[in-house]
């Protein structure tokens, strides 16, 4: 590949940031409506979103939130994931709990668990813990079951017990479709994180957007939007570049998708 | 034992080797590494023992001892259809400490399944396996599979690979480098230390997965048509660099193959199976003289004759076939 075609390929994503935003600055001159201010208007509007020290300690709160329901997620859904990719017993067990809980929206659960406990944290990190697991739950049944036997046999031939394989056999033979539902777990943890401050507003970053949308303050919802998403595509990007560093070795090069690395 | 007697006089005079990957002093430094580490890993008293072991000259005049023995072994698949199908049927086998010995016969045989039964992999529906003297219940270090799939750790590079063995077993990681490397070079794949499974062609992912498997020092190695999937020039070159090695170390070896050429050049013994259900037909010993090399034994009208006899029975049983 030539370094001007690789130049091109890096510099793609930031024309299309810029051809969205220039499709919406001329829709919303082309409307003239209150509601749905200029792609400018909304952009000024973002620095004094991030220079307000409330507004920080909001989105941090949300952040925090995110990070722990997607770590919590990871931690009970990987290892979940292959033990039933590796045990037919404990995919029997799991897979029809499973099979009942993907298609509900996780956000509908939120008013029983806010009844639970509360419009606290610890509701809002546990709906985004259940909307990241499940993709990581499938991504890693998949990876674990698809793992050669004869790689198992040859690891137990070398004297490692069947614990030993799972982790240092399973887990990194797996990776990389564990990893590309862990991908999805960070977007489906962004997207949950909104919907939770939605539903129970008190802090955090959609209790600031949601809040201007009620005072009529709609360059500041736009700017929020443009926030989040960010957020969104740099954590995506971030990920990305973790992601296939870890992998290397089981990828051709040239096929990562939406990648920005 | 019967191998040692064949290989007359070749003792411990270093080879002049033909496979091209392969050198006499590599195999030496391997096998003062290999003392040195057990030197470290066991003190003194083992170390006697252990390096003697190893340098066992070839022609001791011990008595053959069986190393495995397979006792009247079947094995029933239950398939898709809910049918039972009898993949080996009431196979008893011994295998003596230091012989190569080849399974030969026609695809689906059982030949492979017998392999596992071996190594641990798979429990025998009837019957028992045991090595030396013990029933087999699972897969050890003692025994060393290598698969025609390979089978190698793809997120290892080469000398990950090649490692993994000898760490698992404890050796220290210095150790256990410095072996895997000497092991690297003598397969030939010196300057491929760091490279991943997916970068490598198959005949090179084969000498890894070799290579991976002997660095743990198994007493049995169980290659299931190991140079099966190589185009013909690497297998020729393979087959010399596995002699070459088991005529340095005498391990035993159980060899399943399609080819009788490549279980004639190589083997003491030939097990010749046949078909639905899994038999032994014949057991055949290869009386030809060790160190063999290739460009001699095509020549030699005893090798000759030995293929000839074995494709006849081939053909004698695919006449058969209905019949059974
Ligand atoms: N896990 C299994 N379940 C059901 N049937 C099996 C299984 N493994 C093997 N078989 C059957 O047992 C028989 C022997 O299989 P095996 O793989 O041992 O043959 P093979 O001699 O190694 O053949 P090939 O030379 O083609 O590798 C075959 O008929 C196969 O269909
Ligand atoms: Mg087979």
């Amino acid at each position: 590949m030539t370094s001007s075609a690789a130049m091109a390929k890096r510099a793609a994503p930031v024309f299309a940031c810029i051809g969205l935003l220039a499709m919406w600055q001329v829709a919303s001159l082309v409307l003239k409506n209150d509601s749905f201010p200029t792609a400018i208007e909304a952009i000024r509007a973002v620095p004094s979103i991030l220079g307000d020290k409330e507004s920080l300690i909001n989105i941090f709160a949300s952040l925090r939130r995110m990070a722990t329901g997607f770590g919590a997620a990871m931690l009970v859904s990987i290892p979940l994931g292959l033990l039933m990719g590796r045990s037919a017993a404990v995919a029997a067990f799991f897979n029809p709990l499973l099979m009942v809980i993907y298609p509900v929206p996780k956000a509908a659960l939120m008013p029983i668990i806010m009844l639970w406990l509360g419009v606290g944290d610890l509701t809002k990190t546990l709906v985004i813990f259940l909307g990241v697991s499940l993709p990581v739950i499938y991504h890693s049944f998949q990876g674990a079951k698809a793992v050669q036997e004869k790689m198992l046999w040859s690891g137990a031939a070398m004297g490692l017990s069947p614990l030993q394989r799972l982790v240092r056999i399973v887990l990194p033979a797996a990776l990389p479709e564990i990893l590309t539902g862990c991908r999805t777990g960070l977007v489906l943890a962004l997207i949950t994180m909104i919907t939770s401050e939605m539903i129970a507003r008190q802090s955090g970053a959609g209790n600031i957007l949601f809040n201007a949308l009620d005072m009529g303050q709609y360059d500041t919802v736009f700017a929020m939007i443009i926030i989040v998403g960010a957020m969104g595509i740099c954590l995506d990007a971030i990920f990305e570049r973790v992601r296939a560093r870890l992998v290397r070795w089981s990828e051709p090069q040239f096929d990562i998708p939406l990648s920005f690395s | 034992m019967k191998a040692r007697q064949n290989g007359r006089g070749s003792n411990d005079a270093p080879h002049v080797c033909e496979g091209d990957g392969l050198s006499g002093r590599f195999l030496a430094k391997l096998v003062l590494l290999n003392v040195r580490a057990s030197e470290t890993r066991y003190g003194m008293t083992v170390v006697a023992a252990r390096s003697s072991e190893w340098m066992r000259p070839v022609t001791s005049q011990e008595p053959a001892s069986a190393i495995i023995e397979i006792d009247r072994v079947s094995q029933v698949f239950q398939t898709s259809a809910r049918k039972d199908h009898l993949a080996l049927s009431d196979i008893s086998l011994t295998i003596e400490e230091g012989a190569f010995v080849s399974i030969l016969g026609p695809s689906g045989c059982g030949k492979s399944t017998l392999l596992y039964i071996v190594g641990g992999f798979v429990s025998p529906t009837s019957g028992m396996a045991k090595i030396k003297g013990h029933a087999i219940t699972g897969p050890g270090p003692d025994r060393g599979p290598v698969f025609q799939e390979f089978a190698l750790f793809p997120w290892k590079t080469v000398l990950g690979n090649v490692m993994y063995g000898p760490r698992q077993q404890g050796v220290r990681a210095a150790e256990a480098e410095a072996q895997s490397r000497a092991l690297i070079e003598m397969v030939g794949l010196k300057g491929y230390e760091n490279f991943y499974p997916k970068e490598l062609s198959g005949g090179m992912k084969q000498r890894v997965a070799l290579a991976r498997t002997l660095a743990y020092h198994p007493e049995v190695l169980l290659m299931d048509e190991p140079f099966g999937a190589l185009d013909a020039h690497t297998r020729t070159r393979l087959q010399n660099d596995l002699l070459t090695i088991w005529e340095r170390d005498r391990k035993t070896v159980l060899f399943v193959t399609h080819s009788v050429d490549e279980a004639v050049f190589l083997s003491d013994k030939v097990i010749m199976m046949s078909k639905s259900p899994g038999r032994i037909r014949q057991v055949i010993d290869i009386d030809l003289p060790r160190p063999r090399r290739r460009n001699e034994l095509l020549l030699d009208p005893r090798y000759q004759k030995y293929v000839v006899d074995i494709e006849r029975m081939f053909d004698d049983s695919d006449e058969a076939g209905p019949a059974l």
